[in-house]
C-alpha cells in the first residue's frame, strides 16, 4: 500500500479467452484505465464483461494476451503475488457472495483475510481492531445496527451493501463490480449505487463496473466501454456519447428487437437519469 | 464530465460517521438470544456426554493403539484370503441377495396401506393415522437382527425368519418415506379431480399416487440396498444368508477363509450399490433430491443405463404418431423403459422366491407362529433382569456416543477430502472416495465380528467397529453436502486474497455446517440402533441380555428389553429431531 500507484491502474492488451467447448469469450481486448477513472463496461449477457473483470484479479487465466493490474503482471504472477494483488482489488459480485448462515459482521470481516495468516472460524478469532473496523465499514453502508443479523435474513439491497462493506475491509485501490444491482429492485439499486458512488468518490478509487442498465451507466461513469461478442466495440468518454453509439453495442448479430427494447426498459426503471 | 457532487444526493448512507470508540465495544458484543443459548447448552451436554461415555466403556488411547495392533495381527493371519468353498460362498451370496429382494417386497406391500393411513392428506381417520404412525415408529426402533433372532426362535432356523424380519423392520423407513412423499404432493390436481365428481379413493389413485411415484421408486431401491447389507449379517443369528458362513469360519479359526467370505460380501454389496444408484439415476432422471445422495454422477453405470432412458425429444411419447382408432399410448421412450424395468423387477421377485425355495404361502403360514411369539413378549417382565437391562442399555448408549464422536473426528476431514470441489487435488479426491467405497462395502456388524475376534469381547471392539463404519457413511454424506454448497461466496472469498485454508474455514465450513450437524445426529440415531445388537456378537451392550433371554426362551424378559430399547431409541430420535429443527 505504500508504493506509489502507477498512472495506469489497468493495462490489458491483446487479451483473448476461449473456454473449453465454448466460443471465444474475449477476442483481442485491449484496455487502459488511468488512476481514478470511473469506467463502466456495458454489453449484452454473454458479451464477455464478467469474463474480462475476472481476468483483472486473476480469477480466470487468459488464453493469450497480457494483463497488468496495479503494476502486477497478472498472467505471470505466482500464487503469492496473486493473493497480494487480490488484497488490493475489491470485487463486488452480482449475487453478493455472502455466506448466508454467518452474520453480516462476520461476512465483512472475511474481507480482511488477505491481511491475515491462517484460517478463521468465527467472529472472535479476528482481532478486536479488525472487528471495530468492520463495524465502521458496516456503518458506512448504513447497516451498523444489523451487524449480528444473519446475512440471509437481510434484503437483497442490504446484502449487497454488506458485500460492499466487505470490500472496504480490503482498503482497495481498484474496485471491480460485476453487475452489482442486476438482481435488485429499482429502489434498492438506487440505494446500492448511491452508497457505492459515495465511497468511490470519498476514497478516490478507480472503478470498473459492468452494468446492463445503460442509463445507469451514463449517469454514473466517466467512460463507457462496450463489448459485443468478446470484442470492444465502443470506448468513449461519457460527455461526447450519443444514444445511437450506445445502442449499437446492444445490436444482436441476428436482427431482433428484444435486446434493445430490454435495455431501454431497464433504463426507464433507474432513477439516476442525467 | 458531470461533477460527482451533483449525483451525491443525501440519502444519509455512505457518509463517514465518526464512530464513538466507547460505544463501539458495546455494539461489538453479540446478544445471547434464546436459540443461541439453547445451542450452546446442547453442545456442552453433547461433549459432556461423550466424555462420560468414553470413561464408561473404558475406552483409552493406549487401548486404541493396542487394539489396532491386535487388528493388524489378525489381518496378518487373514491374508491372503482363501476361497476353498467359493461355490458355497457364492450360493449363499445369492441367497442373501434373494432374501433382500423378498424382504423389500414384503416391506413395500405392507408399507403401502400403512403409508396411506399415516399420511395426513389420505388417512381415513385420525385414529387410523395414529395407529399407522405407531407401527412405523415401532418397527423402525427395533433392529432387524433382533426381529430375526426372535423369529428364529418362533419358526426355526432358515430363510423364512430372515425375510420376515427384513420386511417388518423395513416398514419403519419405507412407510415413513412413502407417507412423507404422499404428504408432499401438490394438492391442486386432487382438488381438480374431486371437483369433477371423483370419490376420495379415485382422487387419491389418479392424482396423489402418480405424483408420489418417483419418490416411491427411489425409496424402494434405496431400501433394497440397505436390506442387502442387513441380510448379509442375518446368518449370524441363523436367519439365512452368507453371514452364517463367515461366523462358522471365524469360530473354527479359519481366518483366511473368513476373509474370503468377507470379500464375497463386499463384492455383492458394492455391485448392488452401483446398480441401484444407476437404476435410480435412469428412472428418475436428473432429479438429485429423488435420486438420492448416493447417486453417482458421471458414473459408468449412469452412462450404461442412459442408453435405455433415452429422454431425447425424438423419443418423447407426446410427439409420436399413435393409432387414432385404439387411442393407445405409443410404445416408445419412457413408457417402454418403465415397462421393461417393471417386468424385470417382477421377474426378479419370482426368481428370488424360487431360488430360496420359498412358497409365498409359507409366509402367511408363518404368521400365526410370529404372532404367538409376539404375544408371549407381553406383559414385559423386568423382575428377573432389571439391573442388567439398565446397565446394558446405558452401555449401548455410551458405545453409540463414543462411536459417533470418533466417527465424526475421522469423517469430517475425510468428507472434505472426498468432496470434488474442495479436495486438494485429484489424487487425494480419488483416494478418499476409494477408501469410502471400501469401508461402505462391509457391513458394520461384520467389522464388529472381526474386531471382536482380534481384540476380544467387550464394548471397546464393538465401539471401534461402529466408529469405523460411521466414518464411512458419514464422510460420504458430508462429502456430498460439501459438493453442493453455493460457489459464489467461495469466489468472493478468494477475491479478497484469501488462501485456500482461509477460504475453506470462512466460506465452506459455515455453509456445510447444518448438513454436518444434521448428518451427525442421523449417525447417532443409527449407531444407537446398531449398538443395541452389538451384544449379539459379543460387542457389549443390551444385545447380550436380549440374546441370552432368547436362548432360554424367557420371552417376557425379551419384551422388557425391547421396550427399553424402543423407549431410549425413540426419545433420542425425538431429541435429535428437535436439535436438527433448531439448527436449520
Amino acid at each position: 500500500m505504500t508504493q506509489p500507484l502507477p498512472d495506469n491502474v489497468v493495462q490489458v492488451s491483446g487479451l483473448s479467452k476461449k473456454f473449453p467447448n465454448g466460443p471465444l469469450a474475449l477476442d483481442h481486448v485491449s484496455l487502459t484505465v488511468p488512476k481514478g477513472q470511473l469506467l463502466s463496461l456495458i454489453g449484452l449477457s454473454g458479451s464477455g464483461k464478467s469474463t474480462l473483470l475476472r481476468h483483472l484479479n486473476g480469477l480466470i487465466p487468459p488464453t493469450t494476451g497480457s494483463v497488468e493490474v496495479l503494476g502486477t503482471d497478472v498472467v505471470a504472477a505466482g500464487r503469492r503475488e496473486l493473493r497480494a494483488l487480490r488484497r488490493d482489488v475489491g470485487f463486488v459480485f452480482q449475487s453478493f457472495g455472502l455466506v448466508g448462515r454467518l452474520t453480516a459482521l462476520e461476512n465483512v470481516l472475511s474481507g480482511a483475510l488477505g491481511r491475515l495468516h491462517g484460517p478463521r472460524f468465527g467472529t472472535l478469532m479476528y482481532p478486536k481492531a479488525l472487528r471495530r473496523e468492520a463495524l465502521e465499514n458496516l456503518d458506512r453502508v448504513g447497516l451498523g445496527d444489523r451487524a449480528f443479523q444473519r446475512a440471509d435474513t437481510l434484503s437483497g439491497g442490504q446484502q449487497q451493501r454488506v458485500a460492499i462493506a466487505r470490500t472496504l475491509m480490503q482498503r482497495p485501490r481498484l474496485l471491480l463490480a460485476d453487475e452489482p444491482v442486476a438482481s435488485l429492485d429499482p429502489e434498492s439499486s438506487a440505494q446500492v449505487m448511491d452508497v457505492l458512488f459515495r465511497i468511490v468518490v470519498e476514497d478516490q478509487l478507480t472503478v470498473i463496473c459492468t452494468l446492463h442498465q445503460v442509463e445507469l451507466a451514463l449517469g454514473w461513469a466517466q467512460r463507457i466501454v462496450g463489448l459485443r461478442d468478446g470484442q470492444v466495440v465502443l470506448d468513449r468518454a461519457v460527455d461526447n456519447l450519443d444514444q445511437d453509439a450506445v445502442m449499437d453495442v446492444y445490436r444482436r448479430v441476428e436482427p431482433g428487437q428484444s435486446a434493445m427494447s430490454g435495455a431501454l426498459m431497464a433504463s426507464t426503471t433507474t432513477p439516476r437519469v442525467a | 464530465m458531470k461533477p460527482p457532487e451533483v449525483l451525491l444526493k443525501s440519502s444519509g448512507l455512505g457518509s463517514r460517521i465518526p464512530s464513538d470508540p466507547v460505544h463501539a465495544d458495546d455494539r461489538l458484543k453479540r446478544k445471547l438470544t434464546g436459540d443461541r443459548l439453547v445451542m450452546r447448552v446442547v453442545m456442552v451436554v453433547f461433549v459432556g456426554a461423550v466424555i462420560w461415555a468414553w470413561r464408561h466403556i473404558e475406552m483409552s488411547f493406549s487401548g486404541l493403539i493396542a487394539g489396532f495392533g491386535d487388528v493388524q495381527n489378525l489381518l496378518g493371519r487373514m491374508l491372503p484370503p482363501r476361497f476353498s468353498d467359493l461355490d458355497d460362498a457364492i450360493r449363499l451370496g445369492f441367497e442373501t441377495l434373494w432374501m433382500a429382494v423378498i424382504g423389500t417386497t414384503i416391506a413395500v406391500i405392507l408399507s403401502f396401506p400403512i403409508a396411506l393411513g399415516a399420511a395426513r392428506n389420505t388417512t381415513p381417520h385420525p385414529a387410523v393415522m395414529a395407529i399407522c404412525r405407531g407401527i412405523i415408529v415401532l418397527s423402525r426402533a427395533v433392529p432387524d437382527l433382533i426381529f430375526a433372532a426372535i423369529f428364529v426362535r418362533a419358526i426355526g432356523i432358515g430363510v423364512l425368519p430372515g425375510v420376515i424380519a427384513l420386511g417388518l423392520h423395513s416398514i419403519g423407513m419405507v412407510g415413513k418415506l412413502f407417507a412423507d412423499a404422499i404428504e408432499q404432493t401438490d394438492k391442486t390436481p386432487r382438488e381438480a379431480v374431486t371437483s369433477v365428481g371423483a370419490s376420495k379413493w379415485q382422487a387419491i389413485t389418479t392424482s396423489v399416487i402418480p405424483q408420489a411415484m418417483p419418490s416411491f421408486i427411489s425409496t424402494i431401491l434405496y431400501r433394497l440396498d440397505i436390506n442387502l447389507r442387513s441380510s448379509s449379517v442375518l446368518g449370524i443369528v441363523g436367519a439365512g444368508g452368507i453371514g452364517f458362513l463367515m461366523q462358522a469360519n471365524l469360530r473354527s479359526l479359519q481366518y483366511d477363509e473368513a476373509l474370503g467370505v468377507v470379500a464375497v460380501i463386499f463384492v455383492l454389496i458394492t455391485i448392488m450399490e452401483f446398480f441401484s444408484a444407476a437404476v435410480r439415476a435412469t428412472l428418475l432422471g436428473g432429479d438429485r433430491t429423488l435420486v438420492g445422495r448416493s447417486a453417482p454422477r458421471l458414473s459408468l453405470g449412469a452412462k450404461l443405463f442412459a442408453r435405455f432412458s433415452s429422454r431425447s425429444k425424438s423419443n418423447d411419447v407426446g410427439v409420436r404418431p399413435f393409432n387414432h382408432e385404439t387411442v393407445r399410448p405409443p410404445w416408445v421412450g419412457d413408457l417402454r423403459m418403465k415397462t421393461i424395468y417393471g417386468m424385470a423387477f417382477v421377474a426378479l421377485i419370482i426368481i428370488a422366491f424360487r431360488s430360496v425355495s420359498l412358497n409365498p404361502g409359507e409366509l402367511f403360514g408363518a404368521l400365526p407362529d410370529v404372532w404367538r411369539v409376539i404375544t408371549r413378549l407381553f406383559p414385559p417382565d423386568y423382575t428377573t433382569a432389571r439391573s442388567s437391562i439398565i446397565d446394558g442399555m446405558i452401555e449401548s448408549v455410551a458405545a453409540a456416543l463414543v462411536a459417533t464422536f470418533m466417527g465424526a473426528l475421522l469423517s469430517v476431514p475425510l468428507g472434505f477430502m472426498a468432496a470434488r470441489n474442495v479436495a486438494f487435488n485429484r489424487f487425494v479426491y480419488g483416494l478418499s472416495r476409494l477408501f469410502l467405497v471400501l469401508v461402505r462395502g462391509i457391513p458394520e456388524l461384520i467389522i464388529a465380528v472381526i474386531f471382536i475376534a482380534a481384540i476380544g469381547l467387550g464394548p471397546v471392539p464393538g465401539t471401534l467397529a461402529l466408529a469405523f463404519g460411521t466414518s464411512g457413511f458419514l464422510a460420504k454424506l458430508i462429502a456430498d453436502a460439501v459438493e453442493e454448497i453455493n460457489p459464489t461466496p467461495r469466489e468472493a472469498t478468494f477475491a479478497v486474497g484469501a488462501t485456500k485454508t482461509q477460504e475453506i474455514a470462512t466460506s465452506v465450513v459455515p455453509q456445510a455446517m447444518p448438513a454436518i450437524i444434521s448428518n451427525l445426529l442421523y449417525a447417532l440415531d443409527i449407531n444407537l440402533r446398531t449398538s443395541t445388537i452389538l451384544g449379539i456378537v459379543g460387542g457389549g451392550g443390551i444385545g447380550f441380555i436380549l440374546f441370552n433371554a432368547l436362548r432360554v426362551l424367557e420371552l417376557q424378559t425379551v419384551g422388557a428389553v425391547l421396550i427399553t430399547i424402543f423407549g431410549v431409541v425413540y426419545s433420542i430420535e425425538l431429541l435429535s429431531g428437535w436439535v436438527r429443527k433448531k439448527i436449520l
